[in-house]
């Protein structure tokens, strides 16, 4: 993907942003030399794959020496190295990923803005003033600013998509259970998924899709990962995946739809307009665009908000300080006495958010209120899922087929907006609500307040479905995502019209 | 002393069995013989108090590799025993909880888990779930067990117990314990203690598959409770689910104990003591729980909701964490981990090759080989020792060929049984042999060699002394492998009958001053006593035998009876009533 000259270039540019980089604190981790891939097997008679940087969120785990993996979280500092590498860093060095360095998140991945590091908060410009999003908002900086062509990050609720859509690129949350989370450092496993960031979308369709598709791949040591025969059967009722021969990224004939709900009155009038703007934009290439109701998004953000905290404070349990990982020796013999061995260890660790979440998680789990949140979030998460299921032409494949009846509908819907089978093929909607905030508001924030910038990209989190953020115009100075969400393993021609949508929604 | 065993020998010696058999012998004696009068401390019932007892019990399942991991299960490599004893030696990523590992159910470990369940009578769920159970401890490293706590993979069981289990006098001719659930989970690592208050952590047993047994509440007495377990110890390896026993540390059990007034409807508060180490534990820390709680309520005081531990030997269990140090264990589905289809074939499959359950084996152990009820169950609940007794039986088949066998007459059977029970327990009582080699006897003794052994007794080839000589020559290894008949050549040990003559000389000798005995023959003779005299007889024949033949030549004691019969009847009552 990138030339020899373009990789010198690229380490000439490294030095020149030595001074930057320290302000925009986008890296935890950046060895003075980019780690190239391994030799491809001995006996290969393919040509070795062209290389290209990459960017990887230190949530992901890396077994090269030198490169630890922190999660950006005090609890298991820089002395932790893994022994273990994710799939996807496998996968991604064989197809000749060069490694610049292990990128700032929120941590863990809790958070929105890539604040709540141990290692300082991520800016996307300097003097550090706007946020970057988060929680990868070190790798969407580090691809914003040109340092790599291609960065990896984790999308539990948005943490993909929200970064990308703050600085003006490209963030694509691919299918739950395509990409490997084997060695992906979990925050909430039945949401998280393994994300990609650049500036255009062509690299991103040559790894998911491309000769050596990673949709393909089925990784054993993900219990998560589809199987092969699985995703067969997935694409079999997809296009764009067997023959990349004339695909074509026609807008023609295509149906987006409005989600009705999306509209929410915290939506930055200048997002709103630009939505409108983008929709009206397809409508003129050829695309038909039609409103569509999502009655359980409202609750979709409160389910989310259960959901991940539980799944969060039973994953963080591991951190004790024992195996590996910072421990408060000192704190620890205090307290042995009292049987809280690990009470010092992790109150020093973790930061305030993680603390947060493991507090929220441990409560809704309790025996006490088990059935009225968690219980409840997941009943909620069914029927987010059932609302796409309503709206997407494609069935879902995963899913026994439901028929649908618009009396199914909660009575609160007004009758004017019970559209018809209005089937789509995709979800036009904003990424966030606003443009990138200010760090310094950011940080005045309610907690509460900042997990309102995760209401549009959380419900195809909960549905494991296809999302990508590309860059919309807004009249202002300043970036914005328009977000696509496609029917579970439309991956490929979700790429593949974001591909035409980004053309027409850029300026 | 009585007559040593000879050739002919049938009836079974009582020779007291090792520690393991003790308590089952004591409840056999309650049960079994009603002549026997109750002693007070039997202490099963306690007069105005129902006692109500639930168990729960875990096994480490018999598998190759871990329930979540392709790590080997340490009791899995036998084939390199050095290893075995290796701490952290059988260990993937995700047994240490390495962030990012991920688990990877092994399905291979769900056959222990349907056929235990199965040996249960339970029915199995098609689909079942995994969850996580969270609490803090080191020896725990992802911070929770991943368990089935929602949806276990099998429900609804039920094991029968009859008074050969051991189960109390009270419970009469049998008892149903009713199984809730049986469901799959990880057992944690070891820890070894250290000096200066330092832990070593072996992680070789973390992850290991556990199959957890929960009984309803349906149990009345303490021994009764000893009996299940130890019955579901024998079912579980009966259908080689678990890898070793109670004792072995394979199983461990809990008990929930509660009291409550004869009469009343509500169950008690109850108390849990956990991780009792043996049958014996099991009913006195029941005995001891229950006394202690009624001893607190007829005080007027309140029993608290508590988990209670007990050691072997106390008089009392101790309090280990009351309600409010009880953990919230906040279940979770596992969101890794999809669930668990178990299809019908599978199971019917499982069902279908699962081999004879232990009341079927005690009922052929009795049929056919005609062993008492008592030994039957004695060799069934030894180490190995039914596979041993098999094994040894098989040899001695096919050394006494087929026509041999194939006779209603089993003595060679019982013969084995015999020595496989008894006489390998006296080798096991000996000195040199710890308590703990004990189980280990059975391979020291080839079964080859002691069919060897048998054979030639049964064939009246070698007397029973040579060849309880020869086996202990066997187990000491002064006889190699397969060297038992090449000893009895060497050693010039066959059997060489005397002649009719000698045992009449050998009669006459004896019965010299026994007038008076001579004189109940007579009687029976005579009509005047119904009964013949057979215990004098047996007297008479004793003496016979311990006056034994000369060196190198041996008697068989139903010649002896036979010959003694004879002169008495021939030779002394004729003189006798020529006298009169």
């Amino acid at each position: 993907m990138l030339s020899r000259s373009g990789l010198r270039g690229a380490r000439l540019r490294v030095v020149s942003l030595t001074s930057q980089r320290r302000l925009l604190n986008h890296f935890i981790t950046h060895p003075p030399e980019p780690i190239p891939p391994p030799p491809p097997p001995a006996p290969s008679s393919s040509p070795s794959p062209k290389q290209f940087t990459l960017a990887v969120k230190d949530n992901i785990a890396t077994t090269i020496p030198g490169l630890p993996t922190t999660c950006a979280s005090g609890i298991l500092s820089k002395s932790y190295v893994s022994p273990i590498e994710a799939t996807i860093i496998t996968q991604l060095r064989a197809r000749g990923a060069v490694i610049t360095g292990k990128t700032n998140l929120d941590e863990f991945g809790m958070g929105s803005h890539s604040i709540y590091s141990h290692y300082g908060p991520v800016s996307q410009d300097t003097p550090p003033e706007t946020s970057a999003g988060g929680s990868s908002g070190g790798s969407a900086v580090a691809v914003a600013n040109g340092e790599v062509e291609l960065a990896l990050g984790t999308d539990t609720g948005g943490s993909v998509r929200l970064p990308a859509a703050y600085t003006g690129i490209i963030g694509y949350k691919p299918s739950y259970g395509m990409i490997s989370r084997y060695g992906v450092i979990p925050y909430a496993n039945s949401l998280d998924t393994v994300g990609f960031l650049s500036k255009q979308i062509n690299p991103l369709k040559e790894l998911i899709i491309g000769e050596r598709g990673l949709w393909k791949e089925h990784d054993s040591n993900d219990p998560t990962s589809l199987t092969t025969a699985a995703r067969k059967r997935c694409a079999a009722q997809r296009r764009g995946y067997r023959s990349r021969q004339g695909q074509t990224t026609e807008l023609e004939g295509l149906k987006f739809g409005i989600p009705l709900e999306y509209n929410i009155a915290e939506l930055d009038p200048e997002i709103r307009d630009a939505w409108a703007a983008a929709a009206k934009r397809l409508q003129d290439a050829g695309a038909r665009i039609v409103p569509v109701s999502l009655p359980t998004t409202k609750h979709a953000l409160a389910a989310y908000y259960v959901i991940a905290p539980a799944e969060a404070s039973s994953n963080l349990a591991k951190y004790d300080g024992v195996r590996y990982g910072a421990r408060d020796a000192e704190g620890a013999s205090d307290a042995s006495a009292g049987g809280v061995l690990y009470a010092s260890t992790r109150g020093k660790g973790f930061g305030e958010e993680v603390k947060r979440r493991i507090l929220l998680g441990s409560y809704t789990l309790s025996s006490e209120a088990m059935d009225n949140y968690f219980i409840k979030a997941q009943r909620v998460r069914r029927l987010v899922r059932r609302d796409f299921n309503r709206v997407f032409a494609l069935e879902n494949p995963l899913q026994e087929r439901e028929t649908f009846e618009l009396s199914d509908l909660p009575e609160e819907v007004e009758m004017e907006d019970k559209w018809g089978p209005e089937e789509v093929d995709f979800l036009l909607c904003p990424t966030a609500p606003t443009l990138a905030p200010k760090l310094k508001g950011v940080m005045e924030q309610q907690p509460v307040d900042a997990y309102m910038n995760d209401v549009f990209t959380v419900p195809a989190s909960l549905a494991g479905l296809p999302a990508i953020s590309v860059p919309m115009k807004v009249a202002t100075e300043g970036a914005a995502g328009l977000q696509l969400i496609g029917q579970y393993w439309d991956d490929a021609r979700l790429l593949d019209v974001a591909d035409a949508v980004a053309k027409e929604v850029r300026t | 002393s009585t007559t040593p065993p000879t050739p002919s020998d049938q009836q079974p010696q009582i020779i007291p069995l090792r520690k393991q058999l003790k308590d089952q012998a004591k409840a056999a004696k309650l049960s079994g013989s009603p002549k026997k009068k109750l002693k007070k401390s039997d202490n099963q019932t306690v007069p105005g108090w129902d006692l109500t007892v639930g168990i729960e019990i875990h096994a480490q399942l018999n598998t190759p590799s871990k329930l979540f991991s392709p790590a080997s299960t340490p009791s899995s490599s036998s084939d390199d025993a050095v290893h075995h004893h290796h701490p952290n030696t059988h260990v993937a990523p995700f047994d240490l909880a390495i962030p990012g590992s991920q688990p990877s159910f092994q399905p291979t470990t769900l056959i222990p888990a349907i056929r235990a369940a199965l040996a249960l009578n339970c029915h199995i769920e098609p689909i079942s779930r995994f969850d996580r159970k969270h609490y803090f401890h080191w020896d725990q490293p992802s911070g929770y067990q991943i368990t089935q706590y929602y949806h276990p993979f099998a429900r609804s069981g039920s094991v029968t117990l009859y008074p050969r289990d051991g189960i109390a006098a009270e419970d009469g001719e049998q008892v149903t314990v009713g199984i809730k659930q049986l469901q799959m989970e990880q057992d944690t690592a070891k820890t070894l203690a250290q000096p200066n208050s330092t832990h070593y952590l072996d992680f070789n047993r973390v992850g290991v598959p556990l199959v957890e047994i929960i009984t309803e509440p349906c149990i009345h007495r303490p021994a009764t409770a000893a009996a299940f377990v130890r019955k579901v110890q024998m079912l579980l390896k009966s259908v080689d689910a678990c890898t070793s026993g109670l004792e072995q540390g394979g199983l461990r059990a809990d008990v929930n104990v509660s009291v409550k007034r004869t009469g009343e409807e509500e169950l008690g508060t109850r108390t849990e003591i956990k991780n009792l180490s043996s049958f014996k534990a099991v009913e006195d820390a029941i005995i001891a729980e229950r006394d202690r709680q009624i001893r607190v309520l007829e005080e007027g005081g309140r029993i608290e909701g508590e988990t209670r531990g007990w050691s072997l030997g106390s008089m009392e269990t101790r309090r280990l964490r009351g309600k409010e140090g009880e953990v919230d264990y906040r279940y979770m589905p596992d969101p890794d981990l999809g669930p668990v289809v178990i299809g019908g074939d599978l199971v019917e499959r499982l069902g279908e090759t699962m081999g004879m359950l232990p009341d079927e084996e005690v009922g052929v152990l009795m049929g056919r080989f005609g062993l008492s009820e008592r030994d039957a169950m004695a060799l069934m609940l030894m180490e190995g020792r039914l596979e041993y007794f098999y094994g040894v039986l098989e040899e001695l088949e096919r050394m006494l060929g087929v026509e041999a066998v194939e006779g209603g007459e089993q003595r060679h059977a019982m013969l084995a049984a015999n020595w496989c029970l008894h006489e390998l327990g006296k080798l096991a009582e000996a000195e040199e042999v710890g308590e703990a080699a004990a189980e280990e006897v059975t391979s020291q003794v080839p079964e080859q060699d002691l069919a060897a052994i048998l054979f030639y007794l049964h064939q009246k080839k070698v007397t029973a002394k040579v060849a309880k000589d020869l086996l202990w020559d066997v187990f000491r290894g002064t006889i190699a492998t397969g060297g038992v008949t090449e000893q009895i050549d060497s050693q010039d040990l066959w059997y060489k009958e005397i002649t009719e003559a000698d045992y009449a000389a050998i009669a006459d000798e004896v019965i010299e001053g026994q007038e008076k005995v001579l004189q109940d023959f007579l009687k029976f003779k005579q009509g005047k006593s119904k009964a013949y005299p057979q215990g004098k007889l047996g007297f008479l024949v004793g003496k016979m035998m311990r006056a034994g033949p000369e060196q190198g030549k041996g008697m068989d004691p139903a010649s002896a009876e036979r010959v003694m019969r004879v002169r008495i009847e021939q030779v002394y009552l004729p003189r006798l009533e020529d006298a009169q």
